[in-house]
């Protein structure tokens, strides 16, 4: 039984290597990438880095709709896998933990697969590579960008005491945004000036976060600064605000994202500050690691975005000043 | 003999009331919980929040009463948000608002139509078309937001008349439209006798196909008005808004009382049941409680006010 398998184990390899002898130009690459949602803007600007990349490599992509479904995406990438029509893969997990036994399988069938926005394994923190048959993360830590837009908060607040917050976040179910609040936390708590006074759940909709925010003035009518860690958040946020009378500006609002809606925000002087994301140079930057690794060139485990990105990773009014021809990479 | 009279007038009030009676403990306990839950201001703003959702519900109402089920009217609301807000861009902001709801009424025809000419359940043909729907949002969207910031088209879901919201006297003028219609009309008989019993409804002389797709128009209207209220709100049209909105109305309508089955209900039930969810948020975020334990409080309200219901029912 056991030399029947290396016998299956040889021939693959064997299958595997012809495979990759047969692909080497890079017109030849047919690359998917599994995006969380095709639906997405943040996930289509993504695809929109991959392809740009793909036309300047010659390499042919294709987009797969996760529907923001683990389930889905796990079948979706051993359906994909098995057909055989690809050679390496970018991916961006609906699940960073559940979705590691599909990479696990796109590791063993010999084929390169770079994560994006976020690491694969249960460690968030660390973009070390957690999962046999990952090739490599490109991403930037969650909680380092929440440490950094948290410090930001104590810095508005170090005149103000009382400083009343609110934090705005995703949904404290998913993982990332659970240790973002737990990085915004550890930040302000430690602050004797500054109140959390509230947390709402803003679920990436600004319709969600309007409700939340409107519920939340009920109870606090002294509210200094709103920390989030999306730009959609802050939509719904301002609006709320404005409509309880506060003079917006005078607030520190700072979301996360970078998308256009806020770098326009921040412009105007509205908002103060977004953590960026940069997903268009994150989807090219994937692409090519890919591509470098099918040409058997040697590329790094991990790429941290919040160092390689265009702009620094906390946007702000003079960061914008001094970049005044910046757009966001993504439109929301 | 008194006792058990009374027992059975008990019963038959709790029954009937559950949800009234819900709604009335919660907002005795939030009361106590919070000095800034009753207050003009936020119970204003819980209708106002809710408006959408309560012109949806309100619409469910004859869907279900007549027998059927409507799974679309989330996408319709999606289609006629980032239709409106495409048009208020590229045409003008009032045209925007104002044809929002003429496209759900279009879209609810159409489902209509589909359910009584295929003669496939509403269930089913709805998923179906509730896709077609999403994916006719995104088109239109390329699935990106079309913000609006223009001040000619954020009246209808931020402005007051007389300090009130004009999207919850939309709202409430709406409503109590429907249950003119319901209660007042023969459209409404029509609609009880087509959901209470259909063959019958057919032998004596209903066009129960008429009816089913008019209660499907509605509802698709009342889509797109609340979709015209909730993209006017936040200034920005999405293509994944509305998602899960129809499993909230029908939710909102089953919890208020109305037959699942059809041939019973009223209107006024859904805006409770309506109002029933909305407070249960509205009361987490004022006490700042634990967002883990939502779920688990909704659900424990839903089943003690389904529980009350289903009590009377048993005697």
């Amino acid at each position: 039984m056991k030399n029947i398998s290396k016998i299956a184990a040889i021939v693959t390899s064997v299958a595997l290597g012809g495979l990759y002898a047969g692909a080497s130009s890079a017109e030849d690459f047919n690359i998917a990438f599994f995006a969380a949602s095709s639906q997405n803007g943040f996930n289509q600007a993504i695809y929109a880095g991959i392809e740009e990349k793909a036309k300047e490599l010659g390499v042919k992509t294709e987009m797969y709709d996760g529907q923001f479904n683990a389930s889905h995406q796990y079948s979706q990438i051993e359906d994909v896998l098995a057909s055989g029509k690809f050679d390496g893969f970018v991916l961006m997990a609906n699940d960073t933990v559940g979705i590691a036994g599909a990479v696990e399988q796109i590791g063993a069938a010999g084929k390169p697969v770079v994560s994006t926005l976020f690491p694969i394994g249960p460690n968030l923190k660390t973009l070390d590579r957690q999962v046999d048959g990952l090739t490599a993360t490109v991403a930037s830590p969650p909680a380092d960008g929440a440490r950094e837009q948290a410090k930001e908060v104590v810095e508005f607040c170090k005149d103000k005491d009382p400083c009343n917050v609110v934090i705005m976040i995703g949904q404290l179910i998913f993982p990332f945004d659970n240790l973002r609040y737990e990085t915004f936390r550890e930040v302000l708590d430690a602050e004797s000036n500054i109140k959390v006074v509230a947390t709402g759940e803003g679920s990436y909709s600004p319709d969600v976060s309007l409700t939340a925010m409107t519920d939340i003035l009920q109870a606090n009518s002294d509210v200094h600064a709103v920390l989030s860690n999306a730009d959609q958040h802050l939509v719904g946020v301002e609006i709320a605000l404005d409509a309880a009378g506060y003079n917006v500006p005078d607030l520190f609002l700072s979301g996360g994202g970078a998308a256009n809606i806020a770098i326009n925000a921040i412009r105007e002087g509205r908002w103060d500050a977004t953590l960026a994301y940069f997903p268009k140079s994150m989807g090219s930057i994937a692409l090519d690691m890919v591509v470098k690794k099918l040409k058997g060139e040697e590329i790094a485990e991990s790429i941290n975005m919040d160092e390689v990105g265009p702009m620094p990773f906390i946007i702000n009014k003079a960061v914008l000043d001094a970049n005044p021809d910046f757009v966001g990479e993504w439109e929301q | 003999m008194n006792s058990t009279l009374s027992t059975a007038w008990a019963a038959r009030f709790f029954q009937t009331y559950a949800v009234l009676i819900m709604i009335a403990i919660l907002i005795v306990a939030l009361s106590f919980l919070s000095d800034s839950f009753l207050t003009f201001r936020n119970l204003q703003n819980i209708l106002n929040q809710n408006a959408p959702l309560a012109i949806m519900a309100s619409a469910m109402t004859l869907v279900i009463i007549g027998g059927g089920f409507d799974l679309s009217v989330g996408s319709i609301f999606a289609v006629a948000g980032v239709s409106a807000a495409w048009i208020a861009l590229n045409v003008d902001p009032f045209v925007g608002l104002a044809i929002a709801p003429f496209i759900g009424l279009a879209l609810g025809m159409m489902n209509g139509i589909v359910i009584t000419s295929l003669n496939i359940h509403s269930f089913l043909a709805t998923i179906a078309t509730s896709m077609v729907f999403k994916g006719v949002a995104i088109l239109i969207t390329d699935g990106r937001l079309i913000p609006v910031r223009l001040a000619e088209f954020t009246w209808l879901g931020r402005d007051k008349v007389g300090g009130i919201f004009i999207a919850v006297i939309v709202m409430v003028l709406f409503a109590l439209a429907l249950t003119f219609v319901l209660t007042r009309t023969a459209f409404g008989r029509k609609v009880y006798s087509v959901g209470g019993n259909e063959e019958a409804a057919i032998l004596s002389g209903v066009r129960t196909n008429r009816v089913k797709i008019a209660t499907f128009a509605i509802a698709g209207m009342a889509a797109g008005l609340a979709a015209a209220i909730s993209v006017s709100r936040i200034s920005m049209g999405q293509p994944g808004a509305g998602i899960g909105m129809e499993l909230q109305a029908i939710a909102a309508v089953i919890l208020g009382g109305t037959s699942i089955y059809g041939g019973s209900g009223a209107v006024w039930r859904s805006v409770a049941g309506v109002l029933l969810l909305a407070l249960i948020n509205n009361g987490f975020n004022i006490l700042n409680a634990d967002p883990f334990y939502r779920d688990l409080t909704t659900g424990l309200i839903i089943l003690a006010a389904v529980g009350i219901s289903a009590s009377g029912q048993r005697r």
